[in-house]
């Protein structure tokens, strides 16, 4: 039945060594590529690594491809554990451990068939996959990856930051991208003239709405103890005080990370393309690449909002005797780099350990759970934390254990009243009333 | 309907921990993790289909599978089949297509001229077996359908009458039933 | 008005009836096979049997008579109570159905009438499931009875009814029973084949599957058609029908049960009147000439097209040299539509009652039954329509005649007709107008110098009113989509006045009414009881 080269092929690519070979044969080859270019750095007239204009043009340009294709390796990463999780092995046959997977799902997508159906809103159709891809990327502009660096053909002192922008808006400038990031959703279930589609892109919207508030909150709560909205600046405290955020505010994390899942529409949040309820929600109607930009954004989103979470409350590529501030070296870079991407690896282990666990929200609960418990907290909190940084510099010393104390006893307070409430905050709406079944 | 046939349906008690939900989220990971991590659970569960099916282990049930449709021929060679349209008419997803005719035998009625089913559509229910009066279509064992377009997908009398010969030996026709004709 | 009491209940109903027949109005499911309330009864089935309470002969006191009466023979009286749920008469109706079921072969499932066959409700609703019969059964032959029809023989209760339709409504009696006992059959006489114009009625008649339709012989099964109510287009009688379709299209006619025009009957070409719809040659895009001859044209752009043509040819002023022939074969709606928006158009355009087709003379039958000579369903329609926007007004011949003359610049044309309308004359003069726009369903002679073609919709198509040639106005609704390229007429004159939206016959009736009253009401004939057949 199959082809012989075929089988030869594929007997090859399911083969480990083969897999080993080219492990070791990749930086072996990158090695040699830095060393046949090393000479062009040592000039630093003609460099344009020292520029600051064109070195974060460089990040972006290798941060960009980077995350396109670790979003395929998502995807891979997502279908093995989805496996795993279900006691299957995942996806095995294409590639050694099925490690092509993404390449041939990508093969797939360039060459199935792309649907247009008749009476979309055909521009608004084709806008909204682009929109969602795009507005999932540009979160990365702010994201301080490594930190400053200082190559060695450069002025002593003088550093370059691995950050594509550097801008002193960074926080607002998260919210205001993360919410435009419901805007291809909303697009897509507009223009496909679908009711389904359409009540998808509703859902997505009333949900953007309504979990930008404890967002919002938990960010007001991290802004009141840091003082800046300035990515990197925030990094920096914590490398430099060592104490992670996330150890000063652990309710605002939950808050955060809560809005995170929402904002990215996973598992238990993606009310938008609820399968069972809404056949595909917003992206029935799409097929072939632009389907598969649906899929890459929500990854994208996903890779986003793991690392600005990391930054706001992880400390970024800090990491207690292995990264410092002060540490500039270009292999330092590479380090903190490491650093980053093994905390992104793990959060993004997390969010699909959280998918294959809990499931979907009724509308309702989400509604309530946002409404109801977030929002309240997150006032409380930041009024508590306003009133603490009135009182303290809570980022001097041993203070910020005033914050955690304070965290604490808003968690204990919140714990007993839920557990004496009558309903748990996703259970029955409370005041619903009982239905008489019996025929009268 | 009496009042003691009438049965009430209370929501449970939550205890305080399920009220949180966070403890039983804390659960819910706990176990998708364990499985996550079990590699003895999942050489335990999964079988690689194509190297290892149940075709290879012989533990297919040959007289109630529900695979391919076959169209059976009668001990003279002719298609048994009336054209009651019995089975279209009880297929739940309209996958199967007949125009009837004058039979060109003197014992029969009619015949199918065309028999058209969309395996595609169908989803082997068996439904169109139990409605037949002459037990002319039947569900094969053949399980593994593979075609490259959908119009290959569509069977059609020649194609079924055909599947009938490939399978005769390992499921042989069961009586028909007594009918007049056919 | 006398009240009975059947099974208990009370029961009022007309005077002079059988009580079969009252019980079946009063909704009850009682079997019988040759009572048919069209024909003469015979009283031969014997499934209808009843008891009655009558007078002890001694004591004179009432009481459930010992012997079983046919409730198709006995009239109703004032104060008669009668039962059919008594153990006796379902035993009776048990034991006639076994009989009924000894020689009759077990192929329902090639049957055309399975599904509709009284036979297999009365077996399952009354009849038991088993048979005792263990002989060889009797095997009838199957015949070839007429060009239309078969017979099976061996399906046959003897309930005779085809014979007394044959005998009684048309009054050409080509069929008899032969032999006798238990070789009883149904045949026709030797060189006499069941040829009549209203042959067709036995089959709808046959309450088992014995006598057939050749034309939809093996063709569907009748659980698979849907039922549209309408009205048959072959004759100005307007006899009303059902029209059996799937979506494969229509596949047969039957006749509507119609108290003041058909009754249970229709003749042949009501019944096979249908063949036109499905024919290969039907026009199916709108066209339009062009410098190179007819082009197809976007039913959108039409309407704005057809303007803009007129404007053209007839310039400013009143349009006196415009015509609008108007079909008898179009609806009252739609001949009223489209009078109006060219009226509005053109306020002096010449509106003309285009060509009736008369086939022979009108023909009765003894029984009251006719078929009309006019081969159109609305010509009076049409008529009254053209008389009430009166004005300029012609007649077809006048119009031919002047039209050769060369009086008229610009003619719309409504065809519609189901059969070559045509002549070298209608196509001579027609050729003298400079715009000829033609709404047909075929191609004609007329394409050669029509400037824009319109594809028109069979009746079966379209819905709306005919009013026949009694001035009854009867509504026909749509059986099956238009043929796939083709807008349905009313659909195309309702855009082409302006309005938007979906095509209802009944919101233009309203319209209507406002100024035609007699339009407010239409005929609706009234259902047959569930049970009857």
């Amino acid at each position: 039945m199959w082809d012989p080269a075929v089988k030869r092929v594929e007997s090859i690519l399911r083969n480990w060594r083969v897999w080993l070979a080219v492990i070791v044969v990749l930086p072996v080859l990158a090695a040699v590529v830095l060393w046949l270019a090393l000479p062009l750095y040592k000039d630093p007239a003609a460099n344009i690594l020292s520029n600051p204009i064109w070195f974060p043009i460089i990040v972006a340009v290798v941060m960009l491809l980077s995350i396109l294709t670790s979003t395929a390796v998502c995807i891979l990463a997502e279908r093995k554990l989805a496996g795993f999780t279900q006691d299957r092995k995942g996806p095995n046959r294409v590639g050694f451990w099925g490690l092509l997977q993404p390449m041939a799902d990508g093969m797939k997508f360039f060459f199935k068939e792309d649907i247009i159906p008749h009476n979309v809103d055909k521009p608004l159709f084709m806008l909204a996959p682009c929109i969602t891809l795009t507005i999932s990327l540009i979160g990365f502009a702010i994201i301080p990856w490594a930190g400053d660096v200082h190559f060695d053909w450069m002025a002593a002192g003088e550093t370059v930051s691995t950050q594509v922008a550097s801008l002193n808006i960074g926080i607002l400038y998260i919210l205001a991208v993360g919410s435009i990031g419901v805007y291809g959703i909303v697009l897509a279930g507009y223009a496909s003239n679908n009711k389904y589609s359409f009540y998808g892109g509703i859902r997505a919207a009333a949900q953007m709405i309504s979990y930008e508030l404890p967002m919002g909150l938990a960010l007001l709560c991290l802004l009141l103890v840091c003082g800046t909205l300035r990515l990197e600046e925030i990094v920096n405290q914590q490398a430099q005080t060592g104490v992670w955020y996330v150890f000063v505010h652990p309710l605002p994390f939950l808050l955060f990370l809560t809005s995170v899942f929402a904002e990215a529409n996973r598992m238990p949040f993606d009310l938008c393309e609820a399968e069972q309820e809404l056949v595909g929600g917003f992206h029935t109607e799409y097929s072939s690449m632009k389907f598969a930009m649906f899929f890459l954004g929500e990854y994208a989103h996903m890779i986003t909002g793991s690392a600005i979470m990391i930054a706001l409350f992880f400390g970024g590529w800090h990491c207690w005797g292995l990264t410092s501030v002060e540490n500039t070296a270009w292999w330092a870079m590479l380090i903190k780099l490491g650093v980053y991407i093994a905390k992104i690896a793990i959060f993004i282990w997390f969010f699909m350990v959280i998918r294959w666990t809990i499931p979907r929200f009724r509308f309702d609960q989400l509604m309530r759970l946002c409404w109801l418990a977030l929002v309240p907290v997150g006032i409380v909190l930041l009024i508590a934390t306003g009133v603490l940084s009135a009182v303290m510099d809570l980022q001097d010393g041993w203070n910020w254990l005033a914050s955690l104390a304070v965290n604490v006893v808003v968690l204990i307070i919140m714990l007993a009243y839920a557990a004496r409430s009558k309903t748990s905050i996703t259970g029955r709406q409370g005041n619903m009333p009982d239905v008489d079944v019996r025929p009268t | 309907m009496r009042d003691e046939d009438v049965i009430e349906l209370r929501e449970p008690e939550l205890s305080a921990a399920e009220r949180l939900y966070l403890p039983q989220i804390w659960d819910g990971v706990k176990c998708t993790v364990r499985h996550m991590f079990s590699i003895k659970l999942r050489n335990e569960t999964v079988r690689q289909y194509p190297e290892d099916s149940r075709d290879t282990r012989g533990e297919v049930r040959v007289a109630n599978y529900r695979g391919v449709h076959r169209l059976n021929k009668d001990p003279d060679g002719r298609v048994a089949c009336v054209a009651c349209l019995m089975c279209a008419t009880a297929c739940p997803v309209n996958c199967i297509h007949i125009e009837a005719g004058e039979s060109p035998w003197p014992d029969r009625e009619k015949y199918p001229v065309k028999f058209d089913i969309d395996e595609l559509r169908c989803i082997y229910c068996g439904m169109c077996e139990e409605a037949c009066p002459v037990d002319a279509i039947e569900l094969t064992p053949q399980h593994d359908l593979v075609g490259r377009t959908r119009d290959e997908m569509i069977f059609d009398k020649e194609k079924l009458l055909h599947i009938y010969e490939e399978t005769k030996a390992l499921k042989p026709r069961k009586n028909p039933a007594i009918t007049g004709y056919g | 008005m006398p009240t009975i009491i059947i099974d208990g209940q009370e029961i009022k109903c007309r005077k002079g009836i059988p009580v079969l027949q009252a019980a079946l109005d009063a909704g009850m499911n009682i079997p019988h096979y040759c009572y048919h309330p069209g024909l003469s009864v015979v009283a031969s089935c014997r499934l209808c049997l009843m008891e009655m309470k009558m007078p002890h002969p001694q004591t004179r006191e009432l009481g459930w008579d010992p012997k079983l009466f046919p409730a198709c023979q006995t009239p109703v009286k004032r104060g008669m109570e009668v039962r059919f749920n008594s153990e006796k008469v379902r035993e009776s109706q048990r034991h006639l159905m076994e009989y009924y079921l000894l020689n009759h072969p077990l192929d329902c499932p090639v049957c055309d009438k399975a599904g509709e066959c009284n036979l297999q409700d009365y077996a399952e609703q009354f009849g038991s499931a088993t048979s005792r019969m263990v002989e060889q059964k009797q095997k009838n032959p199957k015949k070839d009875i007429g060009p239309h029809t078969l017979l099976y023989s061996d399906r046959c209760v003897l309930c005779k009814r085809c014979i007394r339709f044959v005998a009684e409504i048309t009054g050409t009696g080509e069929m008899a029973v032969v032999n006798r006992g238990s070789r009883n059959e149904i045949d026709v006489f030797p060189g006499m084949p069941l040829d009549n114009p209203l042959q067709g009625n036995v089959v709808d008649l046959c309450p088992v599957g014995a006598l057939l339709d050749k034309s939809f012989l093996y063709k569907q099964r009748v659980w698979l058609l849907r039922t549209t109510k309408s009205v048959s287009p072959a004759d100005s009688r307007g006899q009303t029908i059902f029209i059996d379709h799937n979506e494969n299209g229509i596949h047969r006619i039957r006749p509507r049960y119609n108290e003041r025009v058909n009754e249970w009957w229709i003749s042949d070409e009501a019944r096979f009147g249908w063949h036109h719809v499905q024919r290969e040659e039907r026009l199916d895009q709108p066209r339009v000439r062009n410098s190179d001859g007819l082009r197809p044209e976007r039913w959108e752009e039409l309407p704005q097209v057809l303007r803009q043509r007129m404007q053209t040819t007839l310039g400013e002023g009143g349009g006196s040299e415009l015509a609008l022939i108007l079909s008898p074969m179009m609806s009252c709606e739609e001949a009223w539509l489209l009078a109006k928006h060219i009226r509005e158009m053109a306020p002096e355009a010449t509106l003309v009652l285009g060509h009736v087709p008369i086939v022979g003379e009108d023909r009765t039958f003894p029984k009251g039954f006719v078929i009309k000579a006019e081969k159109c369903p609305n010509r009076r329609g049409v008529e009254t329509i053209i008389e009430h926007f009166g004005g300029n007004t012609s007649t077809w011949s006048d119009f031919l005649a002047q039209a050769v003359e060369g009086k008229f610049k610009a003619a719309c044309v409504v065809g519609g007709y189901t059969e070559e309308w045509v002549t070298k004359e209608v196509a001579a003069a027609l050729a003298k107008v400079e715009l000829l726009v033609v709404h047909d369903l075929f191609p004609s002679a007329l394409d050669e110098t029509a400037a824009i073609q319109i594809p028109s919709a069979t009746w079966a198509e379209r819905e709306g009113t005919f009013m026949n040639c009694d001035g009854l106005i009867q509504p026909f609704e749509r059986a099956i989509p238009p043929l796939e390229g083709v807008k349905a007429d009313g659909q195309f004159f309702y855009e082409l006045a302006g309005e938007t939206g979906l095509y209802r016959a009944k919101k233009v009736r309203e319209m209507m009414a406002a100024e035609l009253p007699q339009f407010a009401e239409v005929f609706i004939p009234c259902d047959v009881p569930r049970h009857a057949h």
